[in-house]
């Protein structure tokens, strides 16, 4: 499978060995050594995966990832340090769709990196399209939009999970199945990634997150659509 | 058995106020007791001299009626005349006779030598007799003074000293008590400061402004133990994660580049493919050792960040030994069996999944170096406990091998720890902390876990963590909104 991927990693040695790796399993590489030089590099040829290291000098890489997202629904994974930590949480909060630990396996990230261009294709399987409160969900033509016709942007990630609710309204899913469907983790896929999501998805579709009327938790369970 | 500091100051108060009043008491006694003594005694030697002169007036002039005469003499209270007359004796009263008289004192006083004593008589009352030969008229005048009063007298100051003696002993007993107490409260301070920096609160220190005077210098050496004690252990703990912190970037890029290395394996000459093999298992086994160290270095400095999620306990095990297997180093002694009990098939547990898939490799892996492989992993109910729903579910892992000793149990959750089993380190896997790190996890995720032996003789693990809910009411209880499922707690210490 072919992509373009950008890298953004001050470790000029880690950079190397991830061009070769990646490159390895068929990529085109484009590297950068700061966020700033990543922004560049971004704005100036067309990149299918971001891959940016959360701990850069100058602009961190969460400020990177805010300010990708402002101008791109293109997917990103992070890089960091350590799993559990609020680092993780408020990379997926600054816009990210999936996160890598160091040091990671080069197999593992060319993993993550397949499914979130898989996701980035539409679905084998996808639902009819379907209305719920003042949203319009398309899924064939990758669109959600209001009654009034203004569309609501959201990332791939956030598309392919709101698909997957769709699919079966008023069914719980728990997170391990979405982790499955919309990421490809197994059961230790970490539920955070699909936590973080749902909130991001309700500021995007409820008209108070706060008090969801349409994505609903369910204790102990998981996640349910309500049209 | 060894009496504490207390008890024993106490004991001394106590023993000093005792020996104390009963030294003055003892002295007052005998003190009073001699004084009031001496004055009967020359008071009735007065009397029984004049008395004795009036007998002896009398019988110079030849009158010999006795009985006439020594009622004549017999004037005191309690006192009593006998005489001696020509080897006869005559008594002033029925209470005395001549067998009153000493025999000590009857001999001197016959033989010529006036004399005094004091003693008890049969009755038990103290007397006093004296003795006043009368060789004039070859007559001996003896006058017996009864003493009960003076004994009553005594006894009734006895009595007194001896509540007084009894009362300063109390006393002192509750002064020695008090002091002991006030003594030790400084050290009660020490006390508990020194728990509390052992259970981890490292910030506790001694209260200068408030120490005694005298124990300004043990509480300044104290706290100036503990702060070299704190920074030694944030040093130590700083270090550990840094060498792990630094190890991550060169084995990252290790990492990818054997990754390179394996695309093309198939490539490469037999030889280098052996070697690229050894390569990436040791590579694979130093990742780990690393992010087990940065595990305990983060758990020591007590900056572990914690995400619980409620799973389902049996799914949670299943899963985590079958992938689990996948993830195992070394040697493998077959899949074990997963038992669960139906009554806790529904049964949902808060835990950290990778967290807890760790937990069960490190313990199947521990089971196939040390225990001849897992031979049963069980998922059970376990006791009561306090807070609702008040269940511990207990995961056991049972191994194949001779068990542990019960010396030893409790340490093969140390750090480094090889047991007796330490000649058997078969291919070189094992980092010495995959069970430090199973009891840290388990305490992460506030579980526990214990080893025991299991009925075949083997080692068994057991993990106990709590139950969420037992599966009860399970409708889809949606409603709380935007409510995250994923319970995170973030555990720092101050």
């Amino acid at each position: 499978m072919s992509g373009r991927i950008l890298v953004v990693e001050d470790d000029e040695r880690i950079r190397s060995s991830m061009r070769l790796a990646l490159e390895g399993e068929g990529y085109e590489v484009k590297d950068a050594a700061s966020g700033e030089e990543g922004l560049d590099l971004f704005a100036e040829a067309p990149t299918d995966v971001a891959l940016i290291d959360l701990m850069l000098p100058g602009m961190d890489g969460f400020e990177c990832c805010r300010a990708l997202r402002r101008s791109s629904a293109v997917p990103i994974i992070i890089v960091t340090a350590r799993a559990d930590t609020h680092d993780v949480v408020a990379g997926l909060e600054a816009g990210a769709d999936d996160y890598v630990t160091k040091p990671f396996v080069a197999k593992e990230l060319a993993a993550r990196i397949r499914a979130l261009l898989r996701r980035a294709r539409p679905a084998e399987e996808e639902p009819g399209a379907l209305t719920f409160g003042d949203l319009q969900l398309l899924p064939e033509q990758g669109v959600l939009r209001r009654l009034n016709g203004e569309e609501v942007h959201c990332t791939r990630t956030e598309f392919r999970l709101l698909c997957e609710l769709a699919a079966s309204p008023n069914k719980v899913l728990s997170r391990e199945q979405l982790l499955d469907r919309v990421w490809g983790y197994d059961y230790f896929g970490d539920g955070r990634l699909v936590d973080v999501h749902i909130r991001r998805l309700r500021t995007k579709v409820e008209a108070d997150p706060a008090v969801p009327q349409h994505i609903l938790t369910v204790r102990g369970m998981g996640y349910k659509l309500v049209p | 058995m060894k009496l504490g500091i207390g008890a024993r100051i106490t004991a001394v108060f106590g023993l000093g106020a005792l020996v104390l009043s009963v030294l003055l008491g003892g002295i007052s006694y005998f003190t009073v007791r001699h004084f009031l003594l001496a004055g009967r005694e020359s008071a009735a030697q007065q009397q029984a001299f004049s008395n004795a002169s009036v007998v002896r007036n009398s019988l110079e002039s030849g009158d010999t009626q006795y009985v006439f005469l020594l009622g004549q003499v017999d004037a005191g209270t309690g006192a009593h005349s006998v005489l001696y007359h020509r080897s006869k004796a005559y008594v002033s009263s029925l209470s005395v006779n001549a067998s009153s008289i000493p025999a000590q004192l009857r001999k001197e006083v016959l033989a010529g030598t006036p004399a005094t004593q004091t003693y008890r008589n049969a009755a038990g009352q103290e007397e006093i007799a004296v003795g006043l030969p009368v060789p004039s008229v070859h007559a001996a005048y003896f006058e017996v003074f009864d003493l009960s009063d003076l004994d009553h007298t005594m006894s009734v100051l006895g009595l007194t000293l001896f509540v007084a003696g009894a009362v300063t002993t109390l006393l002192g007993l509750a002064l020695g008590r008090f002091a002991s107490r006030r003594l030790l409260r400084p050290l009660s301070d020490v006390t508990s400061a020194a728990g509390a920096i052992a259970g981890g609160e490292l910030d506790t220190r001694l209260d200068v402004e408030a120490a005694d005077p005298d124990l300004v210098g043990l509480t300044l050496s104290f706290n100036a133990m503990v702060d070299q004690l704190q920074e030694r252990i944030e040093r130590e703990a700083r270090f550990n994660s840094d060498v792990s912190h630094e190890l991550r970037s060169p084995l990252t890029t290790l990492s990818a580049a054997v990754g390179v290395l394996e695309i093309d394996r198939d490539r490469l000459p037999e030889r280098s493919q052996r070697a690229l093999q050894l390569l990436s298992d040791d590579l694979r086994r130093f990742q780990r050792m690393v992010s087990d160290l940065l595990e305990m270095s983060r758990a020591d400095a007590g900056s572990v960040d914690i995400f619980l999620e409620e799973v389902n306990v049996s799914e949670l095990v299943q899963r985590s030994v079958e992938t689990g297997i996948g993830h195992m180093d070394g040697r493998r002694h077959g899949t074990p069996e997963v038992v669960v009990d139906p009554q806790v098939e529904d049964w949902r547990v808060g835990v950290d999944k990778r967290r807890f898939e760790r937990v069960l490799v490190n313990l199947m892996e521990n089971a196939d170096h040390y225990g001849g492989g897992v031979t049963t992993i069980a998922v059970g109910p376990g006791p009561a406990v306090e807070p609702a729903p008040g269940r511990l579910v207990e995961v056991s892992v049972d191994d194949a091998g001779p068990g542990i000793d019960p010396a030893e149990r409790a340490k093969v959750f140390e750090r480094f720890y090889r047991g007796s089993a330490s000649g058997r380190r078969g291919t070189g896997t094992g980092t010495g902390l995959g069970l430090a790190l199973v009891a840290e996890h388990m305490h992460v995720m506030h579980g526990d876990v214990r080893v025991e032996s299991s009925p075949d003789g083997g080692a068994r693990f057991v993990l106990s963590l709590p139950v969420l809910s037992n599966g009860d009411g399970d409708g889809d209880g949606d409603g709380d909104g935007a409510r995250d499922e994923l319970v995170s707690e973030k555990e720092v210490d101050a």
